[in-house]
């Protein structure tokens, strides 16, 4: 499957980056170029869990003041700035889907859903696509969505799942098998 | 919680995503610098803790009260507008920006019969092999007669500087900086238009070079995308001869030779333009007195009154009058009984010969060729005069003949002298060429074989990782202790043959080699700043914020060789 590599960044990416949010720290003004880089995608990831495009727009300006406004607890740990972006995006949809002010959301390309087949081994894609997007829609518990999303709508490495739900790499890969496998005996 | 499930959702492109950016949006509801912390309900908490422990205390804390945060830590709305219209500023830099105005590398022009083909040679040894009918228009048709090949090199850090060529490659968003085994940059014209290399054709490229590693990849520079595209690796060989060469043209012009040329010709132009001005001033100066005539009783003449400043020529004599011409075949003897309402005189058909007389009467109108005459004791009077006026013409002529020479011989020894001075320029630029290439020539050189099909520029680089060893967090600064607004900071460390830039000044990390020979190079407003080597002792790794006092260089640069002697390269 091919993964998302604009997400991945060397020691040095990361150190550039970390240098870019300390800039910011002392001037927010500097903040705009991290902004830049990250709004795509950042948007795009709410947008995937969100149907309102105009909400996935605001909540998108909403994680970054949000970022923009908690700069100084953010601390290098190694990880891409935009792990920690993610991870706001993620708590602010949760925050949406709690107050009922969205949607929960499950936008499905049935290409990908091919893929997550293939990865199951299942061959009778066909006959259980109807299937999987009634257990997408109603049995799967939210965790184990977003590693099926991340993994497979999103075209996320399991290093970069593992950074955004604060889990290992391994963890993340494991997690999901667990639950394609669990797929795999429902259907 | 349900889901509400959509398939094949329509996709949203990144221009769409693009337009909706906002950061001043984002920024202006940035509660840093609207709401300080001591209104924040931790910090009041803290405060009223503080007041119930030690009263006393308080009242004094509270009179010398100070916010918690560093108020220049938190931009003014000036600071912002200034910074931001600095950033805006970035989005109009032209993606191949040299920064240092007037220094480039000079293209050499080659001109190529497009239907004939080439095998040329640069100066450095590098060749290039132009197939047959190689060349079309913008709308793909094949083109014949002259086609201008311009062709320039680049092989150190300081050639990339001023190039103003990026040699960042981002990589699936990874940036890394080319360490370069040479780059070079051809591109082709024809009457001054842009011409493509055709289709299925492609020249020949053997790029000279003293990197002798095969980890290089070809890059060209994709100035659509402003990205470098890697195009695989080039084939490296031991520098062969040049037997198999034909150069094409034996007198390829580069830019410098071609300014010098125009300089020579603006002198030469504006002296003879000075000269021709001056000697034009001298003849009018001594103008050749009119011979009076005496007038001839049968012809009919007019007594009119010359305005001096009109007609120099005449207002020297006294009586003047004008005598009706016989090319006036029609004139009406009637007419010299008419008292005129109006007399006017004008320069005749025969400049200093003859005057077009204008008479009017009422609604009715005549002209008339007329000639100055004299009669009486007038042309005695006025020819005595003439022979006084025709001595001192002939006194002055001669004066004017020997100041003429004067001026003539002064525009020649200029000349000679402006010729004098472009053939030591030429012979300077011979040597500075020279020189320029004598380093390449004690190394051992290879050969970077590749082809290209499209004109542009072309590196041979392997992208690297930035310098380690140490790392810099700085605010750069001039003298007067002002942060320089400036994009880029470069690195140059002399261990690599590579420039490597950091983004951008106030607040800049960087990472560097102790170990190495390193120089930082940032421009402001056209202006060159460096950080020299001996500075880099002075460095703490690791240090959480330091200033880097930048020395503004005042060297003014005629040329690259200028700027790498300057800079010891």
């Amino acid at each position: 499957m091919a993964e998302n590599k604009k997400y991945h960044l060397t020691e040095t990416g990361i150190a550039y980056e970390q240098a870019r949010v300390e800039a910011a720290k002392k001037n927010p003004a500097l903040f705009s170029e991290l902004y830049d880089k990250y709004f795509e995608p950042i948007f795009r990831f709410i947008f995937q869990r969100l149907d309102d495009k105009e909400q996935a727009f605001d909540s998108t300006q909403q994680v970054f003041l949000i970022a923009l406004n908690n700069l100084s607890k953010y601390e290098n740990r190694g990880l891409p700035f935009s792990a920690w972006l993610f991870r706001i995006a993620k708590n602010e949809l949760n925050e949406l889907f709690k107050k009922e002010k969205a949607n929960r959301t499950v936008n499905i390309d049935t290409v990908k859903i091919h893929d997550m087949m293939e990865e199951v081994q299942e061959t009778k894609i066909d006959a259980y696509h109807d299937k999987i997007v009634k257990i997408m829609a109603e049995e799967l518990e939210e965790d184990d969505l977003q590693l099926i999303e991340m993994r497979f709508f999103e075209n996320r490495s399991f290093r970069e799942i593992g950074e955004i739900l604060d889990i290992t790499e391994n963890n993340a890969k494991v997690k999901t098998y667990r639950v394609l496998d669990k797929l795999r005996k429902v259907i | 919680m349900k889901r509400k499930i959509t398939i094949n959702r329509p996709g949203i492109s990144s221009e769409e995503i693009a337009k909706r950016k906002n950061f001043d949006s984002v920024l202006k509801h940035h509660s840093g610098a609207g709401k300080p912390l001591f209104k924040k309900p931790l910090f009041l908490s803290s405060v009223l803790v503080a007041v119930l422990a030690i009263v006393t205390t308080v009242l004094v804390l509270t009179k010398n009260h100070q916010p918690a945060f560093q108020q220049s830590e938190i931009p003014t709305h000036k600071d912002t507008t200034a910074l931001a219209e600095f950033n805006n500023k970035e989005n109009h830099i032209p993606f191949i920006n040299p920064p240092l105005k007037g220094l480039d590398i000079d293209y050499t022009i080659y001109k190529v019969i497009a239907e004939n083909g080439a095998a040329l040679q640069f100066k450095t040894g590098s060749k290039l092999v132009v197939p047959k009918n190689a060349f079309e228009d913008g709308n793909g048709k094949p083109l014949k007669g002259e086609v201008e090949l311009r062709y320039r090199e680049f092989h150190d850090a300081a050639d990339f500087f001023v190039s103003g060529i990026p040699m960042t490659y981002d990589s699936a968003g990874v940036k890394y900086q080319f360490e370069s085994a040479g780059m070079m940059e051809m591109q082709g014209y024809q009457h001054g238009k842009k011409v493509s290399i055709a289709k299925d054709k492609a020249i020949a490229v053997e790029l000279v070079s003293t990197y002798k590693g095969t980890e290089y990849n070809l890059y060209a520079l994709d100035t659509l995308h402003n990205n470098w595209s890697c195009l695989g690796k080039d084939k490296v060989t031991e520098k062969s001869g040049n037997k198999d060469i034909t150069e094409v043209n034996s007198k390829p012009l580069n830019r410098q030779q071609e300014k010098m040329a125009d300089s020579v010709s603006k002198f030469v132009s504006k002296a003879t333009v000075e000269k021709e001005k001056k000697i034009s001033e001298l003849i009018n100066s001594t103008k050749v007195p009119i011979k009076p005539k005496q007038s001839q009783h049968a012809k009919y003449t007019f007594d009119i009154a010359v305005e001096p400043k009109e007609f120099p020529e005449l207002a020297i004599y006294k009586g003047v009058l004008f005598e009706i011409g016989a090319e006036n075949k029609s004139f009406n003897p009637a007419l010299y009984d008419v008292t005129w309402d109006d007399a006017n005189l004008k320069e005749g058909t025969k400049k200093g010969e003859n005057y077009l007389l204008t008479l009017k009467k009422g609604s009715n109108k005549y002209e008339f060729i007329v000639y100055p005459v004299f009669e009486g004791k007038n042309f005695e009077t006025a020819k005595t005069e003439y022979d006084y006026l025709l001595k001192e013409y002939n006194n002055q002529l001669e004066i004017r003949k020997q100041k003429e020479k004067q001026i003539e011989d002064a525009y020649n020894a200029m000349i000679a002298f402006g010729q004098k001075m472009a053939k030591e320029q030429q012979k300077k630029e011979k040597e500075r060429e020279a020189n320029q290439f004598k380093l390449m020539d004690t190394q051992e050189k290879v050969s970077r074989l590749f082809a290209i099909n499209k004109f542009g520029v072309y590196n041979s680089d392997c992208p690297k990782n930035y310098p380690q060893g140490a790392m810099c967090t700085a605010t750069l600064i001039n003298n007067k202790k002002a942060t320089l607004q400036c994009y880029n900071v470069y690195l140059v460390d002399k261990e690599k043959n590579g420039i490597f830039t950091y983004y951008k000044n106030p607040v800049t990390q960087f990472s560097y080699n102790p170990a190495s020979k390193n120089m930082i190079w940032t421009v402001e407003d056209g202006v060159l700043f460096w950080f020299k080597p001996e500075q880099f002792k002075d460095l703490k790794s690791g240090e959480m914020m330091t200033s880097l006092k930048m020395t503004r260089v005042e060297q003014k640069f005629a040329n690259v060789d200028d700027f790498k002697t300057y800079f010891n390269f």
